[in-house]
């Protein structure tokens, strides 16, 4: 079980960005978006037979030729000054059948990473995934961070279209990140890296469908240029966006009306100033849920 | 061999130059079962190791099938007089690449193994009267040289589907080639309505390679038997039920049945051979 590096770059000052499959895939998007817009060199990986069943096998006039493994691979692009490390994982390991990384292989591949970031003497660690949120589709999806360090907040509430998990109302300044990214940023904190995870919001009639969700990894990308101090189109990312839009809207007509009216005021969901009908109050939130909660429980029952 | 290898050897087999034949318990068909049994019990093989299945099993109770309580076991046998290894076990559920190594440490360190054998079934859609098939796919071209002499279909080319995952077969034989042991993959396909009932004659396809690879000298008359009771059983099926004969006189014509025909063929063959037995 180890890292393989094929070759050992030398970098200024860097950061590592880590990405792996989640909800919408909003994470993954974003850091293999910024990844490919940067043109990063692949330099090493984390092997993958400890962590992962392989994937694909391809068998050629009877003889078997290769085993393939989810990858889990490092990039490396210098950006003069503050060079950027990426982390993009195929899969997360999983233990005991559940979706998302948790246990012990887990905490090994976050050392693994932090391993990496050690070496590189890597400043800051960001990682990158979904929050589940009472959004509508239709309205900018906002990133929500969580740092690990009381030092990185006030940097935080600086950047646009953020707001800090805990200042989120109603979560009553507490919350927690499932999977890698949230072992990451502890695991981060015990070997002394900064780190912060930005999490784009996803509706939460959207969680639960095999649809990727670009329009918030946008707007993590946004945050994370922002950030980074580098400048990034991101019109491939739009593209992707449409074309999800749209399935979206089939999937969102196929909802009974009277609970899509109970969606629709999701639009008017405003942090800053309220508009239209205006905002919408903790029992219409919770009714909302509710009716959400029944309407997917009787889908999946076929209903 | 590593220690953090969770293997037990109870007595450690004297063997100069073996081969090690690997099945799984709960395999199609329980191919994997039937045939390693066959073979303890032909060659009256004795246990000499096993894996402990803490690292590998969810171990949260016991299932229970036939009114016994079942545990998950992973064992092997030693057949000294043919230089055969036998290891049963069920398909774990985690660590797969720890578990399939420690078999192979077993194999190479305790045992001498020089070739490696895996059974599996595979679904067909084919009729139970057409003739049974063993596929092979070696991990070495050297291996597949070697088996060009015996009654196997080895020319296959496949890539796993979009959604699906490799066998754990496919996995042991891709860890063995890095080990450099020459191994096959043996895959017998099984008529679908068969595939939750026992198939004799899938058992005496593998059984009849590995007695001619291995020169087993086994005596196949009780399995032949066994063929026998099987097919007039299901001729009496087919008697009985004019729509299961119909279903099955398609397939035997390369004709497909809709899914529900093949429920039905399914549920009729089981629930009669189930009440026979």
């Amino acid at each position: 079980m180890g890292i393989r590096l094929y070759q050992e770059p030398h970098l200024e000052n860097p950061i590592l960005v880590a990405g792996w499959p989640g909800i919408g895939n909003i994470g993954i998007i974003a850091v293999d978006t910024l990844r490919g817009i940067l043109g990063a060199e692949e330099f090493g990986e984390i092997e993958p037979w400890d962590f992962f069943y392989p994937k694909r096998i391809l068998i050629r006039k009877g003889v078997l030729e290769y085993l393939e493994f989810p990858s889990s691979k490092f990039y490396f692009k210098r950006t003069g000054g503050k060079d950027i490390i990426f982390f993009v994982g195929e899969e997360q390991p999983t233990e005991g059948g559940r979706v998302y990384a948790e246990g012990k292989k887990a905490y090994q591949m976050a050392n693994l990473v932090l391993d990496v970031a050690e070496k590189f003497k890597c400043r800051r660690i960001y990682t990158s995934g979904a929050a589940v949120a009472l959004t509508h589709h239709t309205t900018k999806p906002r990133v929500w961070a969580v740092p690990n360090s009381e030092s990185l907040i006030p940097e935080i509430r600086g950047y646009r279209n953020t707001v800090l998990m805990s200042d989120i109302e109603g979560r009553g300044r507490h919350g927690n990140i499932t999977g890698l990214n949230g072992l990451l940023l502890g695991a981060a904190k015990k070997r002394g890296f900064e780190a912060i995870c930005l999490m784009g919001e996803i509706p939460v009639y959207l969680q639960g469908l095999p649809l990727t969700y670009p329009k918030a990894s946008k707007s993590v990308l946004e945050v994370l240029s922002h950030s980074l101090k580098i400048e990034v189109t991101l019109d491939k990312l739009d593209e992707l966006d449409q074309k999800v839009e749209r399935r979206i809207e089939e999937f969102y007509q196929q909802i009974p009306p009277e609970i899509r009216g109970q969606l629709d005021r999701l639009k008017h969901m405003t942090y800053d100033k309220p508009a239209g009908p205006g905002p919408i109050t903790e029992e219409e939130k919770k009714r909302i849920m509710e009716d959400v909660e029944r309407f997917f429980k009787k889908r999946g029952e076929g209903g | 061999m590593s220690k953090e290898y969770p293997v037990k050897i109870h007595k450690k087999p004297k063997l100069q130059s073996s081969s090690l034949v690997l099945g799984w318990s709960e395999d199609m068909s329980n191919l994997g079962g039937k045939v390693t049994g066959y073979l303890n019990q032909k060659l009256k093989g004795q246990e000499f190791a096993e894996i402990e299945p803490d690292d590998f099993f969810s171990l949260g109770g016991v299932t229970i099938e036939d009114n016994l309580a079942q545990f998950p076991e992973s064992k092997f046998y030693v057949c000294s007089e043919r230089e055969l290894v036998v290891f049963r076990s069920n398909s774990p559920g985690a660590e797969w690449y720890k578990f399939l190594n420690s078999i192979l440490d077993v194999a190479e360190h305790h045992c001498q193994v020089k070739e490696l054998y895996i059974i599996g079934a595979m679904v067909s859609f084919s009729a139970h009267t057409t003739p049974r098939e063993l596929l092979a796919v070696v991990n070495s071209a050297e291996m597949k040289e070697v088996l060009s002499q015996y009654d196997l279909v080895r020319d296959m080319d496949y890539q796993t589907p979009p959604g699906e995952r490799p066998t754990l077969n496919s996995f042991l034989l891709w860890i063995a080639k890095g080990r450099n042991i020459p191994g096959v993959s043996l895959w017998v396909p099984i008529p679908f309505y068969l595939a939750a009932m026992e198939d004799a004659q899938a058992q005496k396809k593998v059984l009849s390679f590995l007695n001619e690879r291995l020169d087993l000298k086994i005596d196949f008359s009780d399995l032949d038997r066994e063929i026998r009771e099987q097919n007039e059983q299901l001729a009496q099926v087919r008697s009985r039920f004019p729509q299961i004969d119909d279903y099955i006189n398609r397939l035997e014509s390369n004709l497909m049945l809709s899914e529900e025909e093949n429920g039905e063929l399914i549920k009729n063959i089981e629930e009669f051979l189930r009440e026979s037995d």
